[in-house]
């Protein structure tokens, strides 16, 4: 490694106006850490419609009402990080197919439009042409849109794998985050919104698959942590942010107790106790805490040099 | 027709008249650069030398800021070179976090992406960059790489030391340089010290982003 020859050379950069360190900003973090409580709420209520499909009585409209609202704090956050935000057009019209961002563009509408129609059916309570009933027609179409929110919430680690230079952002390790973060906010948030309507068994079920997100997700940031650096000079690199002094260390720590380590604490609590409180705890720190990890790791790999 | 950048660091003297001729050329804004001179000084006092590698656009074959790009907007002209279209642009910035070279910045007078184009407006007049005309020790060589009678080929040819930058992203650059060490080529070869630098405090352009 090249680190190991600067006490010898003692090079020194002494002039070079590089281009700006963090450009993707906490703009990106909401667009991550909303569109992981966006799918990750359709992955749930997918999951609750297998386990116990009685339960979903009076929690669909309501759960994807969330979903979609959350969906468009990622598409509004989106739009508002582009320099050009009223060219947003362009992307459907010139679109560029190799582009992970172009791909996740037409994906995430289409989502979101499914989404659209499955609640106004839900609301009007109109009977459709495909299925007599409205619910039948919902949980239908959740099949559908459950499919296409895998490739929604993995598009990102497709931009993330595209930007070359970034070593800390691999496709294999950001696709099982992204997945992670889903599942992790996903039950965290029909934890919080199911309330009285689950039964116990079933909040136990979600507090599982949460604890168990948080667990795994937990597992690969220290994969990275302790082995990342002895595979390339640039993790090694960016990985000194999160390092002793490093200038992000607190702030990953503080992500890593909140959305993994406290919520895995307090969901085997939980179950210890039969505590829904606890639970609801645990929920409301992976939620929060999640923004935290998401933006950490957005930014350490941009500060370091290109040039 | 495939257009490449040669330059010859044992010949460049640090004079950024190319940057300035670029500048001027282009009518870059203000606190940014298509092209720029690094400068690093190795060594302990007194025994230092300093180092002169100017920096541009790679224009590699495998361009990974013209895969991201959403709109097409960067995209390969019939020469090779990986130029823009400011007027598609959406400044979505996914080109900056591609380019492993830190190459392209957004413009902000346009709010796009822009970069260096190896003056593909001068090349359609026949004319050389802005930047090879302006160095006073032609340090900079530019031409066909795929004509083996161009300066660049020959150039190529004659010279064993020829590198390019982060050979290892499989970008394949069409930018080459001669007489380059990794305290030229390699950004983790060398320290970004506070108090520093040359002439300014500006180390990051107050550009861009949402921090």
């Amino acid at each position: 490694m090249v680190h190991e020859t600067l006490a010898a050379t003692n090079a020194v950069v002494t002039l070079d106006v590089a281009i700006p360190d963090i450009f993707w900003g906490w703009y990106v973090t909401m667009n991550m850490w909303a569109k992981s409580i966006g799918t990750g709420l359709v992955f749930m209520l997918f999951l609750l419609l297998k386990k116990n499909s009685s339960e979903m009585n009076g929690l669909r409209a309501p759960v994807m009402i969330a979903s979609f609202i959350f969906m468009n704090i990622f598409l509004v956050f989106t739009w508002l990080d582009l320099h050009q935000m009223w060219r947003m057009w362009h992307i459907f019209f010139y679109p560029h197919w190799t582009s992970a961002i172009t791909v996740g563009a037409w994906m995430a509408t289409l989502f979101v439009g499914l989404e659209f129609v499955m609640i106004a059916v839900m609301i009007r309570k109109e009977k459709c042409l495909l299925t007599k009933e409205p619910t039948a027609f919902f949980d239908k179409t959740l099949f559908w849109v459950t499919l296409l929110a895998i490739p929604v919430t993995l598009y990102t680690a497709g931009i993330m794998a595209e930007a070359t230079a970034r070593e800390l952002w691999q496709m294999p390790t950001e696709s099982a985050q992204m997945i992670l973060a889903a599942t992790l906010s996903g039950s965290a948030a029909i934890i919080l919104l199911g309330g009285s309507k689950l039964s116990s068994e079933t909040k136990n079920f979600f507090g599982a698959i949460l604890g168990l997100s948080a667990l795994m997700a937990f597992i690969i940031y220290m994969s990275e942590y302790i082995f990342g650096a002895m595979k390339a000079e640039e993790v090694a690199a960016i990985l000194g942010y999160v390092k002793g002094d490093g200038e992000y260390a607190t702030m990953f720590w503080i992500g890593q107790w909140v959305a993994y380590i406290l919520p895995m604490i307090l969901v085997a609590l939980s179950r210890v106790s039969n505590s829904s409180s606890l639970l609801n705890l645990a929920a409301i720190l992976a939620i929060v805490g999640l923004w935290v990890v998401k933006h950490v790791w957005l930014v350490i790999p941009q500060l370091l040099p290109m040039s | 027709m495939q257009l490449g950048f040669l330059v010859d660091l044992h010949l460049c003297m640090g004079c950024k008249g190319c940057e300035i001729a670029c500048k001027v050329e282009n009518e870059v804004p203000l606190s940014t650069w298509r092209l720029r001179v690094k400068y690093v000084d190795v060594g302990t006092f007194p025994e230092t030398k300093r180092t002169f590698t100017p920096l541009r656009c790679n224009h590699c074959e495998n361009a990974p800021c013209e895969r991201i790009c959403p709109v097409s907007a960067l995209h390969y002209i019939e020469n090779g070179i990986v130029n823009i279209d400011k007027e598609r642009c959406i400044g979505c910035a996914g080109c900056v976090m591609a380019c492993p070279y830190g190459a392209i910045y957004i413009d902000p007078e346009t709010q796009t992406a822009d970069k260096c184009t190896y003056c593909a407006h001068r090349i359609a007049s026949s004319m050389m960059p802005a930047c090879v005309v302006a160095c006073p020790v032609e340090a900079n060589i530019f031409g066909d790489l795929e004509d083996p009678s161009s300066n660049i080929s020959k150039y190529i040819q004659a010279h064993r030391d020829v590198q390019v930058r982060k050979p290892e992203k499989g970008t394949n650059p069409h930018h080459y340089y001669v007489g380059a060490g990794q305290v030229s080529l390699n950004p983790l070869a060398s320290k970004r010290e506070e108090g520093y630098n040359l002439f300014n405090n500006i180390t990051t352009l107050p550009l861009g982003g949402h921090h």
